[in-house]
């Protein structure tokens, strides 16, 4: 019986992978933390002030600014895909016509790129001339003046980014979907049970592995959020819209305080470890326990209150007399 | 089953506004790529019309360098997608059949390490990568795309190895064939589905990305994503029919390999979701 021991021909598989993953992204982020410590910029040699560029980040009303906007933009946006997602996987599981096409449908602004998106997107949203903000105003309804409140801004890179990663959201959910074994529905049948209970007590709480995967996924990838902000309104205007991965940008690139990008950054490493982490724990909990599904959507339900009173706050800022 | 008519008006009407979502925004440029000018602002918009070519010259005419810059990405997301598939094939052999804390501790960094946001490595790699002078080339993006999609690859493509019986590699190694002939004998034919999703992950993230390609190419690296942005921001007006020629030029293949490889998709998130 031939064993398969861990031998150097191993190792020498996996050092690609790992070396890929050490070189461009561990060495340069442990070397970001270095400078996050001290004072640098173009041509300067960096020196040391330890902790001062956090101090200053935590006295700057900017990254506060940066800071709120993001967690807005990201409950929202995370949770309103989630909720689409999931009402879209729960349609095409029920059958629909001509799947196939519907689902490459469904599929097609996967393949689109941040740039086209906005392209498509400023072209129907434009306050003059812009398709869907003609049609809005002929309903008599707001249109977003995403050029000049801050507000409407956030929210135009928010429906572009669920536009753009519902796709892969409704992949994950419908596939999960699709796994779940037929016998469940037959038997909950055969006991009597409709197709609400149906959903209620088997689909959902089958489905809550999966909808903490594609809520890690989206939780990690929406904080970084930077083109979509940086293609409509480049922060501004007057600095109003920045998210965390635009004021870094900025810090870097435009005012070269390195120091304070670096310290950025890690805040924004540790934060999105924390919050996968914390995710992670969740759905592992899942996965030893099966069925406990309870305490799952009380945290969706929780983060969905948590969302609704920023919804409100946006939704009122839109329809004040004021506001335009 | 048979479901009652009400039900069935309200679901078809659900699906209808989700392709509508879907689907109209990307219609709709298309489309305008090949309307006169005049026509793009028309009010409501016209969708019968003697289809032309004029934004289409007229991109060739004043962006010449954009069909260099299409040439560009193609370069980079195929490079990327080699390199990026290779890597985790050979990494999720590894991770699949053997078992060491040492490789634990490895598969944890490799998840754990994705963590990072990608604008914070940005910041110590541009003074790096200008001085060793792989500003604005292939090269630095393809390492860049490669690199940020290889956990997700080695992830998925594990779960596709641990579908192949072990008896296979068990059989091939009692005739004597070592860890890499068992990967390209056995392993690499029999999880070419995954490839191809994995694939297709890094081939559409590659193509489409803008914050690398926009911190660090200038010209002659300079992929389609970053003209389409410069077209947005011309200062003299954005030239919208000529815009929309140029990103139907970008989406078009890109969105064709998608649809192509739905199938793929749906059985490499498959593998890769149930694993958690």
């Amino acid at each position: 019986m031939a064993t398969n021991r861990l031998g150097p021909a191993h190792w020498a598989m996996i050092a690609p992978t790992q070396a890929l993953l050490v070189g461009v992204i561990l060495i340069p982020s442990l070397y970001v933390f270095w400078l996050s410590l001290n004072k640098s910029s173009f041509g300067l040699t960096p020196s040391f002030v330890g902790l001062a560029n956090y101090a200053e980040i935590l006295g700057d009303p900017y990254f506060w600014r940066a800071l709120k906007n993001t967690v807005i933009v990201v409950l929202v946006v995370v949770h309103l895909e989630l909720l689409l997602a999931l009402a879209a996987a729960l349609l095409f599981a029920g059958g629909v016509p001509m799947r196939r096409v519907m689902i490459a449908i469904m599929l097609a602004p996967y393949a689109i790129s941040e740039v086209s998106a906005v392209v498509m997107w400023r072209f129907m949203m434009d306050p003059q001339v812009g398709m869907v903000s003609r049609s809005l105003a002929f309903l008599g309804l707001p249109t977003l003046e995403w050029a000049v409140e801050p507000m409407h801004g956030l929210l135009l890179a928010g429906l572009l980014s669920v536009w753009l990663h519902l796709p892969f959201t409704f992949l994950i959910i419908y596939s999960a979907r699709l796994a779940l074994p037929g016998e469940l529905y037959e038997a909950a049948r055969i006991d009597g049970a409709g197709p609400w209970q149906q959903c209620r007590r088997i689909t959902l709480p089958l489905l809550v592995p999966a909808i903490l995967v594609a809520m890690l996924f989206r939780y990690v990838f929406a904080f970084r959020l930077f083109s979509e902000i940086w293609l409509i309104t480049q922060g501004g205007p007057a600095r109003q819209t920045e998210v965390l991965a635009v004021y870094l940008y900025l810090e870097a690139f435009r005012y070269n305080e390195f120091g304070i990008a670096a310290a950025t950054g890690w805040i924004m490493v540790v934060a999105s470890m924390v919050l996968a982490v914390y995710l992670y724990l969740e759905a592992f909990r899942y996965n030893e326990f099966g069925i406990a599904a309870a305490t799952g959507w009380i945290m969706v339900v929780a983060s969905m209150v948590l969302a609704i009173p920023y919804l409100r706050q946006m939704y009122k800022r839109m329809f004040a007399p004021d506001a335009s | 089953m048979k479901r009652p008519l009400p039900i069935r008006i309200l679901r078809g009407l659900a699906l209808a506004l989700l392709i509508v979502w879907s689907a109209f925004p990307i219609v709709l440029v298309v489309a305008s790529s090949f309307k006169p000018p005049r026509d793009i602002f028309v009010y409501p918009p016209r969708w019968l019309f003697e289809p032309t070519f004029d934004n289409y010259s007229g991109l060739v005419l004043r962006w010449p360098d954009f069909f260099r810059n299409l040439v560009n990405s193609a370069i980079v997301a195929i490079g990327a997608t080699l390199v990026a598939v290779i890597a985790s094939a050979l990494a999720a052999y590894v991770y699949s059949r053997l078992r060491s804390t040492t490789l634990t501790l490895t598969a944890f960094f490799m998840i754990f390490i994705r963590l990072i946001p990608p604008i914070v490595i940005t910041l110590p790699l541009f003074p790096v990568v200008n001085e060793l002078a792989l500003n604005d080339t292939h090269f630095i993006l393809i390492a860049l795309y490669a690199t940020f999609f290889v956990s997700l690859g080695t992830l998925v493509l594990r779960a596709f190895v641990d579908q192949i019986p072990r008896e296979l590699d068990e059989a091939a190694m009692v005739d004597g064939a070592g860890p890499f002939a068992v990967f390209r004998r056995v392993i690499l034919p029999l999880c070419a589905q995954g490839m191809v999703a994995v694939g297709v992950f890094v081939l559409v993230y590659a193509w489409n990305e803008f914050l690398f390609a926009f911190i660090f190419t200038t010209t002659k690296a300079k992929t389609a994503p970053l003209t389409l942005s410069e077209m947005t921001g011309a200062v003299d007006g954005v030239e919208w029919g000529v815009l929309f020629a140029a990103t139907t030029l970008q989406l078009a293949p890109i969105v064709a390999i998608v649809v192509a490889a739905q199938k793929y998709l749906i059985a490499g998130l498959t593998a890769g979701a149930t694993k958690g």
